[in-house]
C-alpha cells in the first residue's frame, strides 16, 4: 500500500479509537457502553492490521488476531455476561461528574495529552508517532471514567479503556515490547477482568446492587 | 467578481427559497409514510405559506418594532448566506462574506433577532422559548465555528469556498479523522440549531418542552409566513453546507450551463437525501429531556474540538 | 537445572499440589515446606557468585535480587508457618470450608511465585507482568471472607492497583520507545538499560520515570494512590496481610529502585530524588494524620506500612550507599516485624472476634504470650533497639543529614515520632487493663521466632553485610 493510503488509514483508525472513547464517556446505558467498547476493540484491531500491512510483519498480524479475539470478542462478552446476570437494564445513573462536564473535561484532557506527549513525537517523527497523542488521550479518558463512574461495569470499562490506549501507544511507538511481554500483559488484563467480574457478582450478592455508591463500609 | 460567482449568486437564492419549503414537505412526507400515515403531500408547506401571505398583518398589543423587524432580519441574513456561501458553485460573488466566521455570525444574528422578538411579546411562552433558544445557541455556535475551523485548518483559509474546493481537489481528505469527528459534531449542531428531534420537536405546540415554536407562538399572517420560510431556508442552508463540506462532488467549479445544472441537481439530490435521512431518523428517536440537551451539545463541542486537535497534530 | 529457578518452581509445585490434593492432613504443611525450600535455596543463591542468569537471560539474580529473595523467603516462611493454625481455627469457627482453605493455600503459593518472578526478572516488562499477577492472585485472598467489607476491599484493591499499575505499563512502553531510539540494543533488559541509560532521550525518559514511579508507587502503597492499602490489608486473612504488608510492598518498591538506577543515569540524581521525597513525605503525613484517629488495629498496622514504605522511599531518595543499605535493611526488618504483627493481630481477631481497638482490653492479663509478642512487635515497629528497624532508621537519618537533606529528614522523623506515639497509646490500650476473660493461650512460636530474627538483624547484620553492601552499590550512581 502507498504511503498516503497508509497514513490515511492510520489516522482514520486512530480517529475511530478516539471517537469510541468519547462515546463511552458520553453514553449512560451500560449495554450501549459495552457495545461501543467492542467497537473500539475492532478499531484497535484495524490499527494493528494497518501497521502490520505496512511493515509486512507476521508478528503484528498475530498480535492483530490476538487483539481482535481478546478486545473485540472475549472482554466485551465477559462484560455483557456481567450485565446480563444483573437482570434489568443497567444505567450509569449518577456519575460523580455529570456527563456534560465530563465531556468538557475530556476536551481539556485531549490538550493535556498533546502537551505531555510532545517529546514522544519529536523523538522519532513518523506518521505512527504523530498519532501517539491520540493513544495518550484514550488512556486519560479511561482513567477519568475509572475515577468518576460509580457503576462496577463502568469502572471495568474505564480500566479497559486505559489498557486499549496503552496497547495502541505501544504499537504506535515501536512494534511492541516483545511477544513474551505482550502475551503476559494480555493474560494479566484478561485475568484482571475475570477477577473483577466475579467480584462484581459478589458485590451484588452482598450489597444487592452493583452501584458502588454503597461501598461505604471501610473508611476512617 | 467572476462569472461563476455571479451565476451562483443568482441561482442559489432562487433555488433555496423555492426549494426550502419543498424540503420541509419532503421530510414531513417521509415521516408520515414511515409512521403509516398518507401525509399531506410535499407541496403542503408552500400552500400554507401562500395562505399565510394572503392574510392581514397583525401584531399583539404592547409589542415593539423588534417584534415586527425580527422576521425580516431572519430572512435577510439567511438570504445573504444563500447568495455567498458555496452551495451550487464554489466561487462567491462577495468573497470576504463567504468566510466561515461571517456565515456563522449571520446565522447567529438571525437566531438572536428571533429570540429578542420572543422576549418582546412579554408572554411566558415567548420568554421561555427565547431563553432556551439562547442557551442552545451558546453551545451550538462554538461547535459550528470550531468544527468548520478544523476543516479549514488544513486548507489554510477560513473561506468556505476554498475549503470546499480543496475538498473537491483532494477527495481523499474526506476520509480522515478530522472529517469524521467534525461531521458528527456538525450533524448534532445542525439538528440542535434547526430545532429537530431529539433537541426540539418541530411539530408540537402544546408541550412545555418546545423551544422554537414557543418563541414564534405570537406570530400570525405574513410575519409567521416569513418566519416559517426562514426556518425552512436555514434548514436547507445547514444541510447544504453539511453536504458540501463533506461530500463536495458535483458542485460547479466552472461557469458553463452544464456545470451549473449539475451543481443544482447535485445539491437537490444531496440535501434531499440528507433531509430524508434526518426525517427517517427522527421517527426512531425520542425527544431528549431539556436538561439533557446541554450534554448532547457539550459532546458535539468536544468532538469538534477533537477534530481541531487532530487537524493540527496529525497533519 | 540451575538453582536460580528453584525459588520460582517450588511454590508453583506447591500450588499444583494444593490444586490436585486439596486441603487434607498430608498437605497442611506443604506450603510451609515449600517456603522453607524457597528460603534455603535463596540462602544458597545469596552465598554463591552473583550476578547469575538463567533461562536464556530472562532470569537474572544480582545482589539486590538475592536480598529480596531472602526477604520473600523469610516472611513467606513466617506466614506459611502460621497458616495451618489460622485456617484450622477459621474452619472450626465455620468461617471457612476445606475448599476455602485449599484455595487459600494454592493462591498463597502462586503469590509467592509471582513475587519471586518479579525480583528475579531480567526484563522490565516481565517484572511488570509479575507485579500485576500479584494483584490478580491476591484479589480473592483479600475478599476471602465474603463479608461486605471484604468484598468492598477486594474491589477497591483490584481497581486501584490495576489502574496504578497500568500507568507503570505505560511508563514501560515509553521507556522502551526511548530505548529503541537510543541506538543501543538494550530493549527493556534492566541491566542493559542501566548501562545504556546515558543515551536515552531525557525528555521521554522523564515521562517514563514519572509514570513508572507513580505506577509502582501505587502498588508499594505510596501516596497519592495509597487508598486501597488500609482496606485490603485489614480485610485479608492474617497470613496474607503479613505477606502483602511485609513483602509485596517491598517487591513493588524493588521495581522503583530498578527504575531509579536507570533514571539517575539518564536524568541525573535530582529528578527521582525530588519525586521520591515528595511521595515519601506525603505518605508519612497521610499515615500520621490518619493514625491519630484510628479505631481498628488491623488498619493501624496497615497505615504503619504506608509510613515505613515512606521511610524506605526517603532512604532511596537520599541515595548515598549508607542510605540505600539502611533502606534495604529497613525492608527486611519491616517485613519481619509487620509479618509478626499481622499474624498476631489475626490471632487477636480470632480470639476476641473484633478488630476494633476499644473492643480489646487487658490482653496482657488474659493472653500473656500473644500480647507480649504483639507488644514487642509494636516496639520493633516504632524503631526501638535491639530490633533492626532501630539500626535502619538511624542509618537513614544519618545519611539524610550527611547528604544535605536535613530539613526533609527532620520533617520525616518528626512525623515518625507522631506515628510512634499514636501506635504506643493505641497498643497500650489494647494490652493493659483488667482482663475480659480468664488467662489462656500457648506461646506462639512463629511470632517469637520472627521477632528473634528481627532483633538479631538489629544487633549484628553478620553474613548479610557483604550482600547489603553489594546491593547498595548496585543502586548508587556516581555521575
Amino acid at each position: 500500500m502507498t504511503e498516503t493510503v497508509y497514513v490515511q488509514l492510520l489516522d482514520l483508525t486512530c480517529g475511530a479509537l478516539l471517537l469510541t472513547a468519547v462515546l463511552i464517556l458520553w453514553r449512560r446505558d451500560l449495554s450501549v457502553i459495552v457495545r461501543v467498547f467492542a467497537l473500539q476493540g475492532a478499531a484497535l484491531t484495524a490499527l494493528v492490521a494497518v501497521l502490520a500491512a505496512h511493515e509486512r510483519s507476521g508478528e503484528l498480524w498475530v498480535i492483530a488476531a490476538g487483539v481482535l479475539a481478546l478486545r473485540a470478542g472475549l472482554l466485551p462478552y465477559l462484560l455483557r455476561r456481567t450485565l446480563a446476570a444483573a437482570g434489568e437494564p443497567q444505567r450509569e445513573a449518577r456519575p460523580l461528574v455529570n456527563v456534560a462536564a465530563s465531556l468538557l473535561a475530556a476536551a481539556v484532557l485531549t490538550f493535556l495529552a498533546h502537551a505531555v506527549s510532545r517529546p514522544l513525537v519529536t523523538l522519532a517523527p513518523s506518521p505512527a508517532a504523530q498519532a501517539i497523542p491520540i493513544a495518550v488521550t484514550v488512556v486519560l479518558i479511561g482513567f477519568f471514567v475509572l475515577v468518576t463512574r460509580r457503576h462496577a461495569v463502568s469502572q471495568v470499562v474505564g480500566f479497559l479503556l486505559m489498557d486499549n490506549g496503552i496497547t495502541a501507544l505501544g504499537l504506535l511507538t515501536t512494534t511492541g515490547v516483545g511477544l513474551v511481554v505482550e502475551v503476559g500483559v494480555s493474560l494479566d488484563v484478561l485475568l484482571a477482568v475475570l477477577v473483577l467480574q466475579i467480584l462484581a457478582v459478589r458485590i451484588r450478592e452482598t450489597f444487592g446492587d452493583t452501584d458502588l455508591d454503597d461501598l461505604r463500609e471501610l473508611r476512617d | 467578481m467572476t462569472a461563476l460567482g455571479l451565476a451562483g449568486a443568482v441561482v442559489q437564492p432562487v433555488l433555496i427559497v423555492a426549494g426550502a419549503p419543498v424540503l420541509v414537505g419532503v421530510m414531513r412526507q417521509v415521516r408520515a409514510r414511515l409512521e403509516g400515515r398518507a401525509g399531506p403531500g410535499i407541496r403542503q408547506p408552500w400552500r400554507d405559506l401562500r395562505k399565510l401571505f394572503g392574510k392581514e398583518r397583525i401584531a399583539p398589543r404592547g409589542t415593539s418594532e423588534v417584534f415586527r423587524v425580527a422576521p425580516l432580519v431572519l430572512v435577510a441574513t439567511t438570504l445573504v448566506i444563500t447568495v455567498v456561501a458555496p452551495f451550487v458553485t464554489v466561487a462567491s460573488v462577495l468573497n470576504p462574506v463567504a468566510d466561515l466566521f461571517v456565515v456563522v455570525a449571520l446565522l447567529a444574528v438571525g437566531a438572536v433577532a428571533l429570540a429578542l422578538a420572543g422576549l418582546d411579546t412579554g408572554t411566558a411562552f415567548g420568554g421561555m422559548g427565547a431563553s432556551r433558544e439562547v442557551t442552545i445557541l451558546a453551545l451550538v455556535e462554538p461547535t459550528l465555528l470550531v468544527a468548520i475551523l478544523a476543516l479549514s485548518a488544513r486548507v489554510g483559509s477560513t473561506n468556505l469556498g476554498d475549503v470546499v474546493s480543496s475538498m473537491v481537489r483532494e477527495p481523499s481528505r474526506v476520509i480522515s479523522p478530522v472529517s469524521l469527528l467534525a461531521a458528527v459534531a456538525l450533524v448534532i449542531a445542525t439538528v440542535a440549531e434547526n430545532g429537530r428531534i431529539p433537541v426540539d420537536n418541530p411539530s408540537t405546540h402544546l408541550e412545555l418542552t418546545m423551544v422554537h415554536e414557543a418563541m414564534v407562538l405570537e406570530y400570525a399572517g405574513p410575519d409567521l409566513a416569513l418566519v416559517e420560510l426562514a426556518s425552512a431556508m436555514r434548514l436547507s442552508v445547514f444541510l447544504g453546507l453539511l453536504a458540501n463540506l463533506f461530500v463536495p462532488w458535483g458542485i460547479a467549479t466552472t461557469a458553463t450551463p452544464a456545470a451549473l445544472l449539475a451543481g443544482v441537481l447535485a445539491l437537490v439530490l444531496k440535501v434531499g437525501v440528507l433531509g430524508a435521512a434526518l426525517a427517517a431518523a427522527e421517527v426512531f428517536l425520542a425527544k431528549l429531556r431539556l436538561f439533557r440537551v446541554p450534554e448532547l451539545l457539550a459532546g458535539s463541542f468536544l468532538l469538534s474540538l477533537l477534530a481541531v486537535a487532530a487537524s493540527y497534530f496529525l497533519a | 537445572m540451575t538453582i536460580l529457578l528453584l525459588p520460582l518452581l517450588v511454590p508453583l509445585l506447591g500450588a499444583a499440589g494444593y490444586a490436585v490434593f486439596g486441603w487434607r492432613r498430608a498437605t497442611v504443611w506443604l506450603g510451609t515446606a515449600s517456603a522453607s525450600v524457597m528460603l534455603a535455596s535463596s540462602i544458597a543463591i545469596a552465598a554463591g557468585d552473583l550476578p547469575r542468569t538463567a533461562s536464556a537471560g530472562l532470569v537474572r539474580v544480582d545482589a539486590l535480587s538475592a536480598f529480596m529473595l531472602l526477604v520473600i523467603g523469610a516472611v513467606g516462611l513466617l506466614a506459611t508457618a502460621a497458616s495451618p493454625a489460622h485456617l484450622r481455627t477459621e474452619i472450626a469457627a465455620g468461617r471457612a470450608s476445606t475448599r476455602t482453605a485449599a484455595r487459600h493455600s494454592l493462591l498463597v503459593q502462586l503469590f509467592l511465585a509471582a513475587m519471586t518472578l518479579a525480583v528475579t526478572a531480567a526484563d522490565l516488562g516481565v517484572l511488570w507482568v509479575a507485579i500485576e499477577a500479584t494483584t490478580i492472585v491476591t484479589a480473592f485472598l483479600v475478599g476471602q471472607r465474603r463479608t461486605r467489607a471484604a468484598v468492598e476491599a477486594a474491589w477497591k484493591y483490584v481497581v486501584i492497583c490495576s489502574a496504578g499499575i497500568a500507568l507503570a505499563l505505560m511508563g514501560t512502553i515509553v521507556l522502551n520507545h526511548a530505548s529503541v531510539h537510543s541506538g543501543h540494543e538494550a530493549g527493556l533488559d534492566l541491566a542493559g538499560l542501566a548501562a545504556a541509560a546515558s543515551g536515552l532521550d531525557p525528555a521521554v525518559t522523564r515521562i517514563a520515570v514519572v509514570l513508572l514511579l507513580l505506577g509502582f508507587g501505587t502498588k508499594a502503597g505510596l501516596a497519592p494512590l495509597h487508598a486501597w492499602l488500609p482496606d485490603a490489608h485489614s480485610q485479608a486473612p492474617a497470613p496474607v496481610s503479613a505477606l502483602m504488608s511485609g513483602v509485596l510492598l517491598s517487591v513493588a518498591f524493588y521495581a522503583i529502585l530498578r527504575v531509579k538506577v536507570i533514571a539517575d543515569v539518564a536524568l541525573g540524581t535530582g529528578f527521582t530524588r525530588a519525586v521520591l521525597v515528595v511521595m515519601a513525605l506525603a505518605s508519612l503525613a497521610i499515615a500520621a494524620s490518619l493514625l491519630l484517629g484510628i479505631r481498628d488495629y488491623k488498619r493501624m498496622l496497615a497505615y504503619s506500612s504506608i509510613e515505613h514504605l515512606g521511610l524506605v522511599a526517603l532512604g532511596a531518595a537520599i541515595g548515598t550507599p549508607l542510605a540505600l543499605a539502611a533502606a534495604l535493611l529497613h525492608v527486611a526488618g519491616h517485613g519481619l516485624a509487620k509479618g509478626v504483627l499481622f499474624l498476631g493481630s489475626g490471632r487477636i481477631l480470632q480470639a476476641t472476634g473484633t478488630s476494633r481497638i476499644d473492643g480489646v482490653r487487658g490482653l496482657l492479663a488474659s493472653r500473656p504470650a500473644l500480647a507480649g509478642s504483639f507488644g514487642a512487635g509494636v516496639l520493633a515497629l516504632i524503631g526501638l533497639p535491639p530490633f533492626s528497624l532501630f539500626a535502619s532508621e538511624l542509618g537513614i537519618a544519618r545519611a539524610g543529614f550527611a547528604a544535605g537533606m536535613g530539613w526533609f529528614t527532620a520533617a520525616a522523623f518528626a512525623l515518625v515520632l507522631v506515628i510512634a506515639a499514636a501506635l504506643v497509646t493505641r497498643t497500650s490500650r489494647m494490652l493493659l487493663g483488667p482482663p475480659q476473660e480468664p488467662a489462656t493461650g500457648s506461646v506462639p512460636m512463629t511470632l517469637v521466632a520472627g521477632l528473634a530474627v528481627c532483633a538479631a538483624l538489629g544487633v549484628a547484620i553478620g553474613p548479610l553485610s557483604p550482600l547489603l553492601h553489594d546491593a547498595a552499590s548496585l543502586l548508587v550512581v556516581t555521575r
